[in-house]
């Protein structure tokens, strides 16, 4: 399977051996992101970075487990509790004038939305090149909900995903 | 006897501590995550399991609410942070920006509202998910169905503390959320590893 290397910006030492390894010069970049284009996926980075902060992964990604549409039912029904939930706990912070309250509110919207992600990754967005994801981005822009809907990041997207 | 917390499975022993659990404190928390006393069930106790209806079930084929689509995008977009592409996903931003800005605003007045909300839901749509999951043998939905519903529990924990002690509890206390599973913990001493998804504790972000 074709690979291709990423580099973990937060692990990056700047101890600079990818850029000595390099055969195509894609490690070195002025934004420090790994070269795609340039990038021919021998993985002599991810073997030589000491800090563990370059991953190989597929230039591709696999087609994703199915998932059943009883599954995705139970868990939209879920992910729309908990977005229930983080508009509640928005309002209130927002309206509260006690401090500590605030904080909680804060705190429990915080947490619904990173839940309701969780869900829905699992309700089949798990990858966004996958197909779910697609068909919803292609759906969109067949039909946009509203004028000021972002049509042309949601064609980027689809762009840019073009053949993974 | 024993009782074990709901949500990070510390096991109290009545034998091992010399304390009945009964004779706990009303204020007493789990030594593990924090939660409350009423958080614990006897072990042999083998839970009773809610009835799950069928009917709620076609709430799913609803289509999803502006603020459900702005956490699957805000998800998309994480799932390309996580494959170092910026770009992709700062698009993936604006389109849960445009869902979450046409999103509906709550109206609760209270707290209190929130806390009905969670025991509703702590009723139905999370036993219907693990259901569904189960039953189709899906193991990442039962995993972030039980993730979910950990948090909830703990919510659900920290709603009735806040009605019973108010403001005072929180006046001096830190609140933190796990940047992972969404476990909020207050107090001054996180936990070394989160007590739902075993994170390491610097994954954790302060809530000011
Ligand atoms: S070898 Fe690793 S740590 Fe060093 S510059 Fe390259 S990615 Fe960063
Ligand atoms: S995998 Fe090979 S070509 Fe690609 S960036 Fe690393 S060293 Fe360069």
């Amino acid at each position: 399977m074709e690979k291709k290397a990423v580099r973990n910006l937060r692990l990056c030492t700047k101890d600079c051996l990818c850029l000595y390894v390099c055969p195509t010069g894609a490690t070195d970049t002025e934004n420090s992101i790994i070269d795609v284009s340039r990038c021919v996926g021998c993985g002599d980075c991810a073997a030589a970075c000491p800090s563990g902060a370059i991953s190989m992964v597929p230039a591709v990604y696999p087609e994703q487990q199915e998932k059943k549409e009883e599954v995705c039912f139970a868990l939209n029904a879920l992910i729309e509790a908990k977005a229930e939930e983080e508009m509640t706990a928005a309002s209130l912070a927002r309206k509260t004038e006690k401090v500590g309250l605030r904080r909680l509110m804060k705190a429990v919207t915080v947490s619904a939305r990173l839940s309701g992600e969780d869900l829905a990754r699992e309700a089949g967005y798990m990858l966004p090149q996958g197909s779910p994801a697609l068909a919803l981005l292609k759906a969109l822009r067949d039909n946009p909900p509203s004028d000021d809907f972002p049509l042309n990041e949601t064609n980027r997207i689809i762009e840019a995903f073009k053949g993974e | 006897m024993k009782y074990v917390c709901a949500i990070c499975g510390y096991v109290y022993d009545e034998e091992k501590e010399g304390v009945p659990f009964s004779e706990l404190a009303e204020s007493w928390t789990c030594p593990g995550c924090g939660a409350e006393k009423a958080m614990f069930d006897p072990v042999q106790e083998t839970a009773e399991k809610e009835t799950v209806s069928a009917a709620a079930a076609d709430d799913g084929l609803r289509a999803l609410s502006p603020r459900a689509m702005s956490m699957v995008f805000s998800n998309l977009a994480r799932g390309c942070q996580k494959q170092y592409r910026p770009e992709e996903e700062a698009l993936f931003r604006k389109l849960s920006d445009y869902y979450l800005s046409h999103s509906s605003e709550g109206a609760a007045e209270d707290e209190k509202e929130l806390a009905a909300l969670v025991s509703a839901h702590l009723k139905t749509f999370f036993p219907q998910a693990e259901k569904a999951a189960s039953e189709n043998g899906d193991r990442g939905a039962l995993r972030a169905r039980l993730w979910a519903n950990k948090t909830e529990l703990m919510i659900q924990s920290l709603l009735s503390r806040y009605e019973k002690e108010g403001e005072a509890w929180l006046e001096n206390s830190r609140i933190w959320v796990c940047s992972v599973c969404g476990f909020i913990f207050i107090g001054d001493r996180l936990p070394a590893v989160c007590p739902v998804c075993k994170v390491p504790d610097w994954k954790f972000e302060l809530v000011d």
